[in-house]
């Protein structure tokens, strides 16, 4: 892969540095201390500082953890904490970027020295999580037919075309989906956004429906079928690259034996001939996109960690490995071995050192001593030619990823159903799913997710005129369907609450609506450990409206992320 | 009083035998609800009103003891009432009769003559909450021609889905980009305002020219309202300054770079009838509301009547004042129509045309509950459901 490249300059001086492997992401400089600014919202960046220094001029220089930042307290006529009932004259404690409290004024112990926001006729919630929004993206990511390895990550840009609305609007998180492709968990921040720390790559995308254009119930059937093919071949994939990685490992134990009966026999050279000094033609070294065999033993549970500091330790170390490689190659002979070669003639010193170079781990760990005659050097698998898209899909199988998947009309979700029980997919969202109330008690009980989105009164184009998305959360509700709402495009982040008041207007329960835009957005994408609900331990992610948040003219006063000021009334 | 009384006997047993005929003239009905709004500023909590006749008869305490022990209870209970919509343009689908495209200049033509009582979309307003709305020429002619009030509900006769409640309204003119694409002149932005500029200037002349001409003197007089489609800010301007010219008060249709153009709009006294508001459009565009409400021009929202509702919401999300915007869904448009006497609010005299609602009508988790129309229930249910 590209890497090679520009591992060399970059870690050779991190070699000099000694950069400790799988070193966390380092924590931003703080301001400095002469500056007085008030307003910080600069985003996530700013967390381990109170967002609001406006009352003194205390500001500390220098690196701080969290603890001994100066907490923060948000007071107000109402709290909503989604985890529990609402509060009323409550009060939210936040220290660094988490919540430490939640509680009535009153009951709740406020530290020393916090900084203190009152908002008397105000209503908290916690940070609005949108569970699927085209933010940040551009037409060409959304009509492009990508395959399941492509990341959408790796295109997200701000784009001002509203995008900068939904940190203003109350949404603190939110999934960043196209139709095909892998999507993206992101912080909407102040000015731009951050990718959610290891749900860069949050869900795998397919679309499984044509739109709202004239189509014959037999003709989309036609199409759904083609569409469940993706998923062929993934055995014979998998298949192939187990036995790669069992004839790696054969590999290894052969060589290394190899290599300890030449160690042990040392002084003993056989009828000697020189080592090749040049590969014959036709050896291949391994693929160098395969970043270390060791991290990938096995298909399920053990993939190394994406994204993160984790992963640029671990290449770290197998860039160091292949400089170290190449290094020695001037001298030695190329590191990699030809496929079948004649009764080893190398020199032994010569192979010891190429072995440890080439395999230092593996030999280190397979050292076993070999009394028969001298082994027959082994020959190098074939290399096996990953492909990003299929490993998308193992990782759905596999659990690690969940499946959204677009469909609108009912035929449309049944196959989508049909694919689930078929392959076995353990993790199903629907998106969209606007033609979902046939199949409302199907779902119950499967534990499949739905995402609704065009939750507004009129919303519905032609062809789609019989469905009405309104009443849809009212339906799954009763039947213990999770489901949330989500706006589906940046531009209409501020009508998130609004979506959410109409399906009340259709009979859902209020806490079930307000639910459907924060802790069951978190739970559908796999974060309500660490947001969706104002509770001690989560990140300090919530918004402040002037009223209740469902009124049309509710207006957004605060909104903090991780404890930062993302956007405010002044 | 046992003539009152077997009247009453046989007024309930009329009613009772079942809402296919049209007999809601027969008894008065006596609505109350936890909040009545009857007009921008006047409201009542709790609130009632006597329905006689298909109009607003009485009005709260007015209501005398008689007529209120006689008439048939409709108690809303908790719910808001308030006016239905009055939809100042529409051409309930029927774009192609309205509109006569070998002539661009046809001032006299009537939309009433190409009103279909049965069209299906007369069923589906009282359901989005419409109750009356003027029957456009379409946009497509340069002067289409005279708007007529429609009114969802059968006619005297029992008739129809809809009915005509006023035959001529204003005229309507158009030098929106739609007047220009027709493969007829005009076919030019200042093609059609030289078309206009020529014929306004023969009315004011006295020339000799027929019910045309006739007309547009009736504009020239104030006798007769106009309403203009326009968008870009061009059109805007040349039909503004038009206008100016002449000496008349246009309403402005569609209009949406009119925040290009405030001061003309505040000075000449225009009003505005907006198009569909949509979360996708410019954030000028949906700030557009506030900005003419806070300039003191009158408006009011237009467009596909399913939309009504949310068109409103949307401006009051992008800060349009709450009241004002229930205010620019009935008693603005029926002021621009000349129509305020009989729709548009709940005032004595005015038609019996109300929505009811679970909670404020531009709150989304509040639902819409009914809809009457002259008296008579045509969407949603009676109280209690039934």
């Amino acid at each position: 892969m590209r890497r090679i490249h520009w591992h060399l300059p970059v870690l050779f001086p991190l070699l000099i540095l000694a950069a400790p492997a799988g070193a966390q992401e380092p924590e931003p400089p703080q301001p400095p201390a002469n500056e007085r600014t008030g307003q910080r919202s600069g985003g996530g960046e700013a967390g381990a500082e109170a967002p609001q220094n406006r009352r003194d001029g205390r500001r500390r220089g220098g690196r701080r953890g969290a603890r001994r930042a100066p907490p923060v307290v948000i007071q107000a006529a109402w709290v909503h904490p989604v985890s529990g009932s609402a509060i009323e004259n409550g009060v939210v404690v936040i220290r660094g970027e988490r919540v430490v409290a939640v509680g009535k004024q009153g009951e709740v112990e406020v530290p020393e020295g916090a900084t203190v926001r009152d908002f008397p006729t105000g209503h908290v919630y916690p940070g609005l999580i949108d569970a699927e929004t085209d933010a940040f993206t551009d037409r060409a990511t959304q009509s492009a037919t990508l395959d399941p390895g492509m990341a959408i990550a790796d295109d997200l840009q701000l784009r001002h075309d509203r995008d900068d609305e939904l940190a203003a609007a109350g949404i603190t998180t939110a999934y960043v989906s196209a139709p095909t492709g892998k999507g993206a968990i992101v912080r909407p921040l102040a000015s731009g956004f951050e990718l959610w720390e290891g749900k860069e790559q949050a869900a795998v995308q397919l679309r499984m429906t044509r739109g709202p254009v004239a189509t014959h119930p037999l003709e989309r059937q036609q199409q759904l079928d083609a569409g469940l093919k993706i998923f062929e071949g993934l055995d014979k994939y998998e298949k192939a690259k187990a036995d790669y990685t069992k004839a790696l490992d054969k590999y290894d134990e052969e060589f290394a034996e190899y290599l300890a009966y030449h160690e042990k026999n040392k002084g003993k050279k056989p009828a000697g001939d020189e080592p090749a000094a040049t590969p014959p033609a036709g050896a291949t070294p391994p693929a160098v996109g395969l970043p270390g065999r060791e991290g990938r033993r096995g298909r399920r549970g053990e993939r190394p960690p994406r994204g993160g500091g984790t992963q640029a330790g671990e290449e770290l170390e197998i860039a160091l490995e292949q400089l170290v490689a190449l290094l020695l190659e001037s001298e030695a002979a190329p590191p990699q071995d030809p496929p079948p070669a004649p009764p080893p003639k190398q020199d032994p010193e010569k192979g010891g050192a190429q072995g440890q170079a080439a395999d230092g781990k593996s030999a280190a760990k397979k050292d076993e001593k070999k009394e028969s005659g001298p082994p027959k050097r082994p020959s190098y698998p074939k290399p096996f030619k990953e492909d990003p898209a299929k490993e998308a899909l193992l990782d759905v199988l596999g659990g690690e990823l969940p499946l959204r998947v677009e469909a609108h009309r009912p035929d449309e979700l049944r196959a989508a159903l049909r694919l689930q029980q078929d392959k076995d997919v353990p993790v199903l969202v629907l998106e969209q799913a606007y033609g979902v109330a046939p199949l409302v008690n199907e779902l119950a009980g499967t534990g499949v997710a739905v995402v609704l989105t065009e939750v507004l009164p009129g919303s519905m184009p032609e062809r789609y005129e019989e469905f009405d998305p309104c009443e849809l959360p009212k339906a799954l509700h009763g039947a213990g369907v999770p489901f949330a709402i989500a706006t589906g495009r940046a531009r209409r982040a501020p009508l998130l609450p609004l979506m959410a008041a109409a399906a009340v207007g259709k009979g859902l329960d209020r806490d079930a609506a307000l639910r459907a835009i924060t802790l069951t957005p978190a739970e559908i994408l796999g974060i309500q450990a660490d947001t969706g609900s104002l509770t001690a331990g989560k990140l300090a992610d919530l918004v402040v409206f002037d009223r209740p948040l469902f009124s049309s003219d509710s207006r957004v006063l605060l909104v903090l992320g991780k404890g930062s000021t993302q956007y405010e009334v002044n | 009083m046992h003539r009152t009384r077997t009247l009453t006997f046989l007024a309930a047993t009329t009613l009772a035998v079942g809402a296919t005929t049209v007999d809601a003239t027969a008894q008065d009905l006596l609505v109350s609800a936890a909040r009545i709004v009857l007009a921008p500023d006047t409201e009542l909590a709790p609130g009632q009103l006597l329905v006689r006749d298909g109009r607003v008869a009485y009005v709260g305490d007015e209501i005398p003891a008689e007529a209120r022990q006689n008439a048939r209870k409709v108690d809303y209970g908790d719910a808001t009432i308030t006016p239905g919509f009055v939809l100042a343009q529409a051409t309930l689908g029927q774009d192609g009769d309205l509109a006569e495209a070998a002539f661009a200049f046809t001032p006299d033509l009537l939309a009433a003559e190409a009103f279909d009582p049965w069209h299906e979309d007369l069923e589906e307003l009282p359901r989005h909450g419409v109750t009356s709305l003027a029957l456009s020429p379409s946009p497509r002619n340069v002067a289409g021609g005279i708007a007529a009030l429609a009114k969802p509900g059968s006619n005297a006769d029992g008739d129809g889905e809809g009915r005509i409640a006023e035959r001529e309204l204003h005229l309507q003119l158009s030098v929106a980009r739609a007047a220009r694409d027709q493969e007829r002149a005009p076919t030019s932005l200042i093609g059609a305002l030289d078309m206009l500029r020529t014929v306004f200037t023969d009315a004011r002349q006295g020339v000799e020219g027929g019910p045309e001409l006739a007309i547009l003197r009736q504009v020239l007089d104030g006798s007769r309202r106009l309403f203009a489609h326009a968008d870009s800010y061009t059109e805007l301007a040349g039909l503004l300054e038009l206008a100016r010219e002449f000496g008349f008060e246009p309403v402005i249709v569609g209009g949406e770079e009119a925040e290009k153009v405030l001061p003309l709009l505040v000075a000449q006294k225009v009003g505005v009838v907006l198009g569909t508001l949509s979360p996708e459009m410019r954030i000028a565009q949906l700030r557009l509301p506030r900005t003419l409400a806070e300039a003191g021009v009158p408006f009011c929202f237009g467009g596909d009547p399913e939309q009504l509702r949310m068109s409103a919401v949307l401006a009051v999300r992008y800060g349009l004042d709450r009241d004002i915007a229930l205010q620019a869904l009935t008693r603005s448009p029926a002021l621009l129509l000349g129509q305020e006497a009989t729709v548009g609010s709940l005032r004595r005299g005015c038609a019996a045309d109300f929505n009811v609602w679970s909670g404020h009508p531009l709150d989304l988790d509040s639902s819409h509950l009914a809809t009457w129309v002259d008296g008579r229930l045509l969407a949603g249910s009676g109280p209690g459901g039934r």
